[in-house]
């Protein structure tokens, strides 16, 4: 497996960037997702004031901000352990470049709920974001520098 | 697929674990009653007089204070709404009397039971609820610089359609703040429903911006963005004395000013319910009145308080004497008549 983690960037090498790109995002969601679990993010209702805050100015369409008053808000701690153990999951399979594809369509999702439940201040971030996953996904940028190219090279098929 | 669905179980597991573990070692540590007081920043920031009244109350009451902070008293009820029981909160403040139908329609409020309050005059008719007790008041009106009066400084409602101003008063929006509110019925009182809503109409042209909160629209004002603010008669006192600046006047006006009082509550859910009280007689005690007119430049409820200091010789105007708790109908009459002449004014 560290063979291949390596040999991939002799036979896939013009993925090397976006590889870099995928690490570094990897590293700022672990660095998100730290701050979150040493702070208050699953003890205190952080992420139901942001939505009670923002989703009457939302441009959300109307389900889901019934779906986000009725469920989220008042499950608040769930939500919170959720979306944490998602950015970790996001942040370790970015830097180790493991199952990245179905990894980044989560990061996809949870880029389209963040940025229906933010405030304009990170709208634009999400946005980006949102683009970067979907690249990563679509060329698996998990195959350069990452395990994923050990079981592409085995198995081939679209989770790779 | 599989390994997909493994490496997400991994990584939740080890998760729930650390968090087992953070909660087991922070146990001991958050043993200490927590009184959880929600409110609007300018009360509960580092500037305003909570952290004076926090400090005070966790000397006697071993227990701990903490502030849930929300952008606008507006903003309160509509975040109690949506969140409930969830913000697991003790105690509520900064509601004002258009908040009051809302509050005591969505929520269930605890009795009170303070006794016989020694206030003034002005506040006695707001003292009619059992459940909201009100902590501080001020009329509001426009605040403007000296220097950008000339000679030209407005008198009445009508005055403020002049030209001079077109495009220069920051305002609030009714549907998120409560100033905001305040002017739209302060407006509808003085003029009638119907000439008030062709005068609103009329305002349109001349607000510089409908901000949701006080606080943008006052900092509109203060850097200058904005000639005139619809704020509190005590703020030119906020000026004169944190930064020595006399220039900032509140003006008279023909029309009986609108007056604001704001109110403390419990809601029925709270957890420490008589630690809240306790908050409470502190807000309303010398002590805690006194922290608050000089953090909050509110006036004072309680008698005694003012004597003596600047806000007694503030010259307030006439202000109307009359108090009531709008309905929930009239007010929401009221916003969507506001919206459909804002709406108009887009297109």
């Amino acid at each position: 497996m560290l063979v291949a983690f390596f040999e991939s960037v002799k036979y896939v090498g013009h993925l090397l960037p976006i590889s870099f790109l995928r690490i570094y995002l990897g590293y700022y969601y672990l660095e998100v997702a730290l701050l979150k679990y040493q702070g208050d993010y699953l003890l205190r209702p952080r992420l139901a004031e942001q939505i009670a805050e923002w989703l009457p100015a939302s441009n959300a369409p109307q389900w889901f901000k019934i779906f986000a008053s009725t469920y989220m808000i008042p499950n608040w701690s769930s939500l919170a352990f959720v979306v944490l153990g998602l950015e970790f999951a996001v942040a370790v399979s970015y830097i180790i470049g493991f199952v990245v594809r179905p990894m980044a369509m989560v990061a996809v999702a949870l880029c389209v709920v963040m940025l229906l439940i933010s405030g304009p201040g990170s709208e634009d971030l999400f946005k980006t974001f949102l683009a970067i996953h979907f690249v990563l996904a679509w060329v698996g940028a998990g195959r350069c520098l990452g395990i994923d190219y050990y079981y592409y090279k085995r198995r081939r098929g679209l989770w790779w | 697929m599989k390994h997909f669905i493994l490496f997400l179980s991994f990584i939740f597991l080890v998760l729930f674990l650390a968090v087992l573990k953070k909660n087991e070692q922070g146990l001991g540590k958050n043993s200490v009653t927590t009184l959880r007081i929600f409110g609007y920043g300018s009360f509960t920031g580092t500037w305003g007089p909570g952290p004076l009244l926090k400090e005070e109350f966790e000397k006697t009451c071993q227990c701990k204070v903490e502030f849930l902070e929300s952008s606008d008293s507006g903003v309160i009820l509509q975040r109690l709404r949506m969140e409930g029981e969830s913000l697991r909160i003790d105690l509520v403040l900064g509601l004002d009397q258009f908040d009051l139908a809302k509050a005591q329609n969505e929520h269930k409020w605890r009795q009170l039971s303070l006794g016989n309050l020694d206030v003034y005059s002005a506040v006695k008719p707001a003292l009619g609820s059992t459940s909201f007790v009100p902590y501080d008041w001020g009329p509001l009106t426009f605040i403007a610089r000296k220097g950008d009066l000339n000679e030209s400084m407005p008198k009445n409602l009508d005055d403020l359609l002049s030209p001079q101003w077109s495009r220069k008063i920051a305002l609030q929006d009714p549907r998120t703040s409560s100033p905001g509110m305040q002017f739209l019925y302060w407006v509808l009182k003085s003029k009638g429903e119907a000439e008030g809503f062709q005068y609103i109409a009329k305002m349109m042209s001349q607000a510089h911006s409908f901000s949701p909160s006080w606080s943008t629209a006052y900092g509109l004002f203060r850097n200058g963005q904005a000639k005139m603010v619809y704020s509190y008669m005590t703020s030119p006192l906020y000026h004169e004395i944190e930064e020595k600046d006399p220039s900032v006047v509140g003006l008279q006006f023909e029309e009986p000013l609108p007056v604001q009082f704001e109110f403390v509550g419990i809601p029925e859910y709270c957890r420490n319910c008589e630690l809240a009280e306790k908050f409470i007689n502190l807000m309303l005690s010398s002590q805690g009145q006194k922290m608050i007119m000089e953090k909050n430049y509110m006036l004072p409820v309680m008698k005694g308080v003012m004597e003596g200091t600047k806000f007694e010789k503030l010259a307030v105007g006439t202000y109307r004497s009359d108090f009531s708790v709008p309905s929930l109908n009239e007010i929401e009459s009221l916003l969507r008549k506001w919206t459909e002449i804002r709406r108009g004014e887009f297109n």
